[in-house]
């Protein structure tokens, strides 16, 4: 324990992912866009599909921005590694996990 | 017959406050005291401790209260005089939103704290200066609410602080900063607040606030500023004593200091993230610019200052105080930036700067504004032209320390946004800065606790899975949320200066914020 | 321990701007020959290289009623420096190092 304290100290994490059932949070970050301030953070299943994902939680997201192309989002990456996602994939099966940032230049 | 001698000062202030403590004898101090150990901070010799201002009871409250008398003097004529019409603008209030919101809550729990470390220092110097703050704060407190409720009466956005603080999400950022600091121990809190908070940053939150209020007509706010500001001096040596007392007391207290010294800072530095946008955007009369308020009050006094003074004790300049530094230029202005975008679940509005301003901001910021942030507004001001509102449509990745959205850039590189993540436990967090992570990994027990709006809100804590539940949930009125232009606010700005009606006055047609996605 | 540059530390005391205020700084000019007065909306700011001092006898005088230490607070909004001392007959404000 790296907290000093007057005795045990260890608390669950308020946003660990048992609190989501079978959820669980993903950040979308839009790299070379500054129009949108920051990240987004949105809940998902984790069995939803790319597809699904894109339509229902990113897109309306990004769509923020006017300009906004979705048939531009390319250079994917989740969690700073390659990512070439598939339509049909699940977000478990292509390794994004709970919190995991995934990220796109658009 | 001798005629009796009056006291000294020194010897008056000893009678009445050290001189009354005693040694207990039949009960173990270390079970009076339980909380002044654990922190591996030692104390050899507690009458060491300093107490300028030698204060007593009675003249502490004698001044006080005169202090108030004449405080309330002006509220009073104020509101008499109707003196809210002579504001610059309703649009300035949006600061002061903020304040009641943000600040209020915070002398609150500064009371209260003061309240308990009065009791639980073992020496009664820093007792009785605890005691005096105790009753300072609350006195803020106070002082805060009667200044303001005379603009609550016409304006909206400060009727439920109490409630927004512990709700809202950008009010996260306060909160969880103070909770930080009351939930460790005694002596780190002294340095987090007494001297981080009270000493190195007071000025960079106090004065751009009653400077500000000065400028554009806030007669209230800035009276209040000023007979806060005596208290402050008070509370200010208190946190250059206990900085000094506990470097003193023991060498091996030194790295002990410099770790919450290099913490706090950048806590308190984050926090008032908030100021910097309120300096350079909410005010429509400016006073100074976010970086020349810095370069003053915190490059100059402190580093310049206060800094080579403790570096007699070993002390050295706060970790990441560099990247603080070359945020200057930028600051003020992604944080404004994000709370436009997101302001429809705020307890104030927002609008785009008018052409003077987006000048004004050019000229205080040649390096970054023109090249970085015109070119947004000038989309946003094009969007609004078009009948819109663009507003972040969904919810924002927030730092797990800070809370603040990770709205922050790479140092050195304003296009990226910074991303920090760490693994703990088998558990992702995210950090906005090198700092914040730092602050996380030295004691991660603490800040995985931490309640986060933006996920709290999804777990379904907060009122519901729409925007209009959380809004409803926060206790938001009509018109203290969105967009300034058009609100009630405005609207009631307008008719009470019997302004004829103009396209202005209406409020753009803009989307609706989307509803938060469960 | 101090280096050995020559660079001179400012204190200061930043005052309302009231009938008060205005005796004491005649008093602080008169016992800080080096003081700079300067004005800002509502404040006066007194600053003096390395060390300020406020002489209540001098104030006292310049008053013309009677005027003990502890009422400074009244006037003082703020200060920069290290108050050394705060006593009957005067507060100083200075640098430790």
């Amino acid at each position: 324990m790296s907290v000093r304290a007057i005795g045990a100290y260890a608390f669950p994490s308020r946003s660990r992912q048992e609190l989501y059932g079978d959820d669980q949070l993903v950040h979308v970050w839009w790299r070379n866009n500054r129009f949108l301030c920051a990240a987004a953070t949105f809940r998902a299943p984790k069995a939803m599909t790319w597809a699904d994902f894109r339509a229902a939680l990113m897109d309306p997201w990004a769509a923020s921005d006017p300009d906004f192309d979705p048939a531009s989002p390319a250079e994917w990456t989740v969690d700073g590694a390659p990512l070439v996602p598939r339509d049909d994939q699940t977000l478990e099966q292509l390794g994004v996990g709970h919190k995991s940032l995934l990220s796109f230049a658009g | 017959m001798s005629t009796p001698r009056k006291l000294s000062m020194k010897k008056r202030y000893s009678a009445l406050t050290r001189d009354l403590d005693w040694t207990p004898t039949y009960v173990d101090p270390k079970a009076v005291f339980p909380y002044t150990s654990f922190e591996g901070i030692t104390i050899h010799d507690w009458s060491k401790w300093e107490d300028p201002f030698r204060l007593t009871v009675d003249s502490y409250f004698k001044y006080q209260a005169e202090k108030d008398k004449r405080l309330y003097a002006v509220l009073d004529g104020f509101a008499q005089s109707q003196g809210h019409l002579s504001l610059t603008d309703a649009r300035y209030l949006n600061a002061m939103k903020l304040f009641i919101q943000g600040v209020t809550p915070l002398e609150y729990a500064a009371h209260r704290h003061f309240a308990f470390l009065s009791r639980f220092y073992d020496g009664p110097g820093p007792r009785f200066a605890a005691q005096c703050q105790s009753v300072d704060e609350l006195r803020h407190t106070q002082t805060e609410v009667h200044t303001l409720s005379t603009y609550n009466k016409y304006y909206g956005g400060m009727h439920n602080w109490p409630e927004q603080f512990d709700r809202v999400w950008y009010l996260s950022v306060p909160k969880s900063y103070f909770e930080d600091a009351m939930s460790a121990g005694p002596f780190e809190f002294l340095i987090a607040i007494s001297f981080s908070f009270e000493y190195l940053l007071t000025n960079l939150l106090f004065v751009p606030f009653m400077s500000g209020a000065s400028f554009n007509g806030d007669l209230p706010t800035m009276t209040f500023g000023f007979s806060a500001q005596s208290d402050e001096s008070r509370h200010m040596t208190l946190g250059l004593e206990a900085i000094k007392f506990l470097l003193e007391q023991d060498e091996a207290n030194v790295p002990i200091v410099q770790e919450w010294i290099d913490k706090w800072f950048w806590r308190g530095y984050r926090l008032v993230a908030l100021i910097a946008q309120m300096l350079d955007y909410m005010l429509p009369r400016k006073v100074m610019s976010w970086k020349e308020s810095f370069e003053l009050y915190f490059e100059e006094q402190m580093l310049g200052g206060l800094f080579p003074d403790l570096e007699f004790y070993g002390i050295t300049k706060p970790r990441h105080v560099e990247q603080a530094i070359a945020e200057k230029d930028l600051l003020s202005h992604q944080v404004y930036w994000t709370l436009y975008q997101f302001s429809f679940a705020a307890g104030f509005t927002t609008t785009v700067p008018e052409a003077d301003h987006l000048d004004w901001l050019s000229a205080n910021y040649p390096e970054t504004f023109d090249k970085y942030f015109r070119p947004l507004w000038d989309k946003a001001k094009k969007i609004q032209d078009d009948g819109g509102r663009f507003f972040f449509q969904g919810l924002p990745q927030l730092c797990q320390v800070c809370q603040v959205p990770m709205l922050f850039t790479e140092p050195g590189d304003p296009t990226t946004l910074a991303q920090r993540q760490v693994v703990h436990e088998g558990e992702r967090y995210d950090f906005c800065s090198d700092g914040c992570q730092w602050i996380f990994e030295r004691e991660p027990e603490k800040y995985v606790q931490a309640w986060l709006p933006v996920h709290q809100i999804f777990q379904g804590n907060c009122g519901g899975p729409s925007v209009p539940e959380v809004l409803a949930w926060y206790g938001l009125q009509d018109g203290d949320a969105g967009e300034y232009l058009g609100s009630v606010d405005h609207q009631n700005w307008e008719r009470w200066h019997d302004h004829a009606a103009s396209a202005d006055v209406e409020a753009p047609v803009g989307s609706e914020p989307a509803e938060a996605r469960a | 321990m101090t280096t050995s540059d020559a660079r001179v530390r400012m204190v200061g005391v930043d005052l309302q701007e009231n009938d008060d205020s205005r005796a004491i700084v005649d008093a602080l000019e008169e016992d800080n020959p080096d003081a700079v007065i300067s004005r800002m909306p509502g404040l006066v700011r007194v600053r003096c290289p390395q060390r300020l001092v406020v002489n209540q006898a001098s104030v006292e005088r310049h008053l013309g009623r009677a005027w003990e230490t502890h009422e400074f607070q009244l006037s003082i909004v703020s200060y920069f420096g290290h108050i050394d001392e705060w006593d009957d007959d005067e507060i100083v404000v200075a640098w430790d190092h």
